[in-house]
Formats: C-alpha cells, sequence, structure tokens
C-alpha cells in the first residue's frame, strides 16, 4: 500500500514562478537539515554510533540525533519489532510532526528475517505505518545506513518522499492490519482522522470499517490531570 | 538622531545579531566537530535547520500561552539586541542602559517557562524548573560583574562604558583594568550559555532536552532562532564590558567570536555538573571573585 510503488507523477505548476523558487529552497532545506530518532529495537542500533562519530560523521550530511518525536523527521527502526514495540512505535510515529520519514534497517523489519517464525514478532513494517525505505542487512554496515540516508535525502530533495501522506490517505488499511495484531479495542491517544481533515489529507482510503470499528469504542481524548504522584495508566494494553 | 534612521537601525541591529549569531552557532559546531575528530556540518546548516522547521507541514500546539511563550522568548533578545551597541550603530543603547538589558535578557527564560508549563511534560516541567534555578545562580555573579563595570566607568550606560575603554587603546580595557572581574564574568557568561558542565536544563540523556521536548515545527525553528540571539547577545555583552567593543566591524566580530570560542572549547570536554552543584560553584567562585574585584574597584 506504500506510495513507494506507485510510478511518481511531477505534474508542473501552474503559477507564480518565485512560488516555485521557494518550494525547490524549502526542499533542498529539508533534504540536508534531517533529525533522527533512533528507536533502537534490535541488534542494528549498534551500527548508529559509528555512523553518527567520528568515524562516518553523520553530521556532514546534515543529520543529527534527536531525543524526542516531536523534534524528529527520521524515525529509524533498527531490528525487530515485537509486538508489544510496535504499539510504542506507532505511538512515537503518530507524535511526529510531518514531513516524517520511517528507515527499516536490518532485515527483520523487511521481513521478519531471523524472527519470521516467531509468534512475537511483527514481520513487515509496512503493514503498519508507511516506511521510504528499508536499508536491508544483518546487519547493514555504517556505510549502508549513510547510502541509504543519501538515497532519502536524493528523494526529499525530489518531492518524492511523501509516504507520510500514505498513513492519512490510506489509515483504514493500516489500521485494519494493526487491529489484526492488537486486538479491536486499538487505540492511540492521536486522532489520525481529525488531523487528516484538518490538513486536507482525506481520501477515499481514509474511512472503511476499520475506521468504523474505531469510531464505536474510541474514548475522547482528555488532558492530563496535572498533580504530582498519581498513577500513570497504560495506554489501552 | 532623525527618526526614520532610528527605525531603519532598530531594524538592521537585530537582523544583524540573527546573521551573526547563526555563524556562532556554526563555529560553535564546527569546535565541537574538531574536538571529536569529526569534520563537522557545512556552512549553511543553521540556516538549513531554521528553515526545515518552520516549513513543516503540521504545526503541534499545546494552546495560546504555548505559543505567547515562544513569542516571549524570542521578543526579548530581540528587544535586547537593540539596546546592544556596534560599530556605527548605537539603537536605543544610550537611553537604555544596561539595566534594561539585564531585564529583557530574563525574558526569555520566563517566556519559556511559560510556554513549556502548558505542554504539561513532566521532562519539559522538570527542564523549566531547572533552567529558572540555572537563572538564579549565575544571575547574581553577572549582576555584581555588572555593578562592578558600571561603577569602574561611573555610568551604566554601555555607550559611555564602551567609549571609556577605547579612550587609551589597549591599557583602558576593562579586562586589563579589571581582570578579576573579567574571570568572573567569564565564567557567569559561561554559565548563561546553558553549556557542559553547565547544561542542567538541557541534559538530552536525562531529561530528554527539558524544555525543548514537546517543541515541534516552527516552535523548535523559534527556539533555534533564540539560540542564535543568545549568543550573540552574550558574547557582544562581554566584549562590551570588558574587551572595549569594537572600532570597527571586523575589529568588533573577531572579538566576539574569539569571546565565545573559549567556553565553547570548555564545554564539549566535560560533563554536566547536577543542579545543587551549580548552584555551590556559582554562589563560590565567580560570586567571591566578583566580590574582590568589586572591592578594587571601589
Amino acid at each position: 500500500m506504500s506510495s513507494i510503488k506507485q510510478i511518481p507523477v511531477i505534474t508542473e505548476r501552474k503559477g507564480n514562478p518565485l512560488a516555485r523558487v521557494f518550494d525547490e529552497f524549502v526542499r533542498f532545506c529539508r533534504s540536508r537539515s534531517l533529525f533522527i530518532l533512533h528507536y533502537c529495537t534490535g541488534c542494528g542500533a549498534i551500527e548508529l554510533p559509528p555512523a553518527m562519530t567520528s568515524r562516518f560523521d553523520m553530521e556532514r550530511l546534515g543529520i543529527q540525533p534527536m531525543v524526542s518525536p516531536r523534534q524528529a523527521d527520521i524515525l529509524l527502526i533498527t531490528g525487530y519489532v515485537s509486538i508489544k514495540t510496535l504499539k510504542r512505535v506507532i505511538l512515537t510515529y503518530e507524535q511526529m510532526g510531518s514531513p516524517k520519514y520511517v528507515i527499516g534497517i536490518c532485515s527483520c523489519t523487511v521481513n521478519g528475517g531471523m524472527y519470521w517464525q516467531s509468534y512475537a514478532t511483527a514481520k513487515k513494517l509496512d503493514e503498519y505505518m508507511p516506511v521510504d525505505l528499508y536499508i536491508a542487512g544483518c546487519m547493514p554496515r555504517p556505510e549502508a545506513v549513510l547510502a541509504g540516508l543519501q538515497k532519502l535525502m536524493d528523494r526529499i530533495h525530489s518531492g518524492e518522499a511523501n509516504s507520510w501522506e500514505d498513513y492519512f490517505r490510506n489509515y483504514d488499511y493500516y489500521l485494519g492490519n494493526q487491529q489484526k495484531l492488537f486486538g479491536e479495542n486499538w487505540q492511540t491517544p492521536t486522532d489520525i482522522i481529525t488531523e487528516a481533515k484538518h490538513y486536507d489529507l482525506i481520501d477515499e482510503g481514509t474511512f472503511g470499517k476499520h475506521t468504523q470499528l474505531l469510531e464505536q469504542h474510541q474514548k475522547p481524548l482528555e488532558a492530563l490531570d496535572m498533580r504530582l504522584g498519581h498513577d500513570l495508566k497504560e495506554p489501552t494494553e | 538622531m532623525a527618526p526614520m534612521e532610528l527605525i531603519i537601525e532598530l531594524l538592521l541591529m537585530p537582523l544583524v545579531a540573527f546573521v551573526v549569531g547563526m555563524m556562532m552557532v556554526l563555529m560553535m559546531r564546527r569546535i565541537a566537530a574538531k574536538l571529536q575528530r569529526r569534520i563537522g556540518p557545512p556552512f549553511f546548516q543553521p540556516l538549513y535547520d531554521i528553515v526545515k522547521l518552520h516549513s513543516k507541514q503540521t504545526q503541534i500546539s499545546h494552546g495560546l500561552i504555548h505559543d505567547i511563550g515562544i513569542v516571549m522568548a524570542m521578543g526579548g533578545y530581540i528587544a535586547a539586541e537593540t539596546l546592544l551597541p556596534v560599530p556605527g550603530m548605537t539603537g536605543i543603547a544610550e537611553k537604555g542602559g544596561i539595566i534594561t538589558l539585564l531585564y529583557l535578557m530574563m525574558i526569555p527564560s520566563l517566556g519559556l517557562a511559560l510556554g513549556v508549563g502548558q505542554c504539561a511534560n513532566p521532562n519539559g516541567s522538570i527542564g523549566i524548573a531547572r533552567a529558572l534555578t540555572a537563572m538564579l545562580a549565575y544571575d547574581i555573579p553577572l549582576v555584581i560583574v555588572i555593578f562592578g563595570v558600571a561603577y569602574a566607568a561611573g555610568t551604566t550606560n554601555l555607550v559611555d562604558i564602551i567609549a571609556v575603554q577605547q579612550a587609551g587603546g589597549f591599557e583602558t580595557w576593562g579586562a586589563v583594568q579589571m581582570p578579576v572581574l573579567a574571570i568572573a564574568g567569564l565564567i557567569a557568561m559561561h554559565a548563561s550559555l546553558g553549556k557542559q558542565p553547565f547544561e542542567i536544563y538541557i541534559a538530552p540523556a536525562e531529561i530528554a532536552t527539558g524544555p525543548m521536548v514537546e517543541m515541534s515545527g516552527k516552535y523548535l525553528g523559534g527556539l533555534f532562532v533564540m539560540q542564535c540571539f543568545q549568543l550573540y547577545t552574550t558574547s557582544v555583552l562581554y566584549v562590551s564590558l570588558f574587551l572595549g567593543g569594537g572600532t570597527t566591524w571586523f575589529d568588533f566580530l573577531l572579538k566576539s567570536f574569539l569571546v565565545l570560542a573559549i567556553p565553547v572549547s570548555i564545554a564539549y570536554l566535560f560533563p554536566r555538573y547536577r543542579t545543587e552543584d551549580l548552584l555551590r560553584l556559582m554562589w563560590k567562585w565567580p560570586v567571591m571573585l566578583g566580590l574582590i574585584g568589586v572591592a578594587f574597584v571601589l
């Protein structure tokens, strides 16, 4: 369902030529400044420190690590995703500000890798969230990570890397896969449908029988109680 | 001064500060890279970061106070720039004076406290509590130092303080006349930059960048702009107080970048203090040095 399969059609935009120059500039800046949030799920995380530090130095490409999902542009999933972890990954992904990109590192994110027969592991990451780029390997070397990131930079610069829109446009598909794994009561604190309406990203795939199921049991979001020492409840286990 | 000229200066001074501040951020990141034996970011990296953050398509706001807090954080420094004389432009520095400048430099921390409060993130609240504690720690030596300099010069007007220092060349510089105060000022300035070892309120590994934890898109972009202004304001204030300001732009920028390079080079060699250690250190050594320096001046 990801937009990688679709052949990109670049339509010539009419109107102000200055606006085109401005869009080009913004796309260039987006591709040259990427904040990564590395969600270190598996063994692939061990390849990131050498990619960041003095041997390979990510910062010369404008890539630097950030610590909270709000600040980040890229979500790096570095290894196998167990079902319990996948809930956290989805919560993290939904909190990030668009445009956002997901990179799956290691073969475990591609097809489950050596965890193919495991009952507790989510096999294909792109069934649950749109993935921009896979870096296959067990594990990929830092050179491969950097090459993958450069490829993502090219895609951002050319305007092809907009699979984050896919999550809004085909929300029913992704929600269906999530419900299959987590049960019918699955709900995240982020209201994707309202967000899609607000940013005008509603498409045919946004609504369906899975979103109807969500609407039946969806609890409205409440503001957090502002006091110390109250019991923190797990979000919809 | 003609009103038109004044308006142009008031517009130009923050703009110059922003451009110079971006270069200071670049210098900071390059120094960090060199110390860690890396190559470091490209020349326009601070600009790319700011443009990218402002062009995010979803802007996650947590409410009105959150928006106002960021505007206060940036606005406080923008107002402060108009009170800092640069070569050829004085803005409203003669009318404002150094005490107003000190007040304006406190506004960003308070604005950030307001904005972060509405995010309701515990890491943010801890961060901002630490930021205000750190402000309490470094403001006392800073005020003692500034009082000493103002007493020695006999005025709180920053333009006059610079003129007094420039009168006799190198020997009348504040750093030569009052070396003890200059050292105390350097420590207080380092703490006010919030860099290691005084990085208690950012602390990415501990409280996830504290005040910035819920900021995304243009909110984080606003804070990046604020950081440019912060580096500029702090180093230019130090240059004006102790290194005789600048007669030419070359002179002025060279001094500001050199002064900033000192704390930044120290910063990336050290880990972080805890909050109570920072308070103990700031209220002991810079305050003691500052009081000795003031005693010499009196």
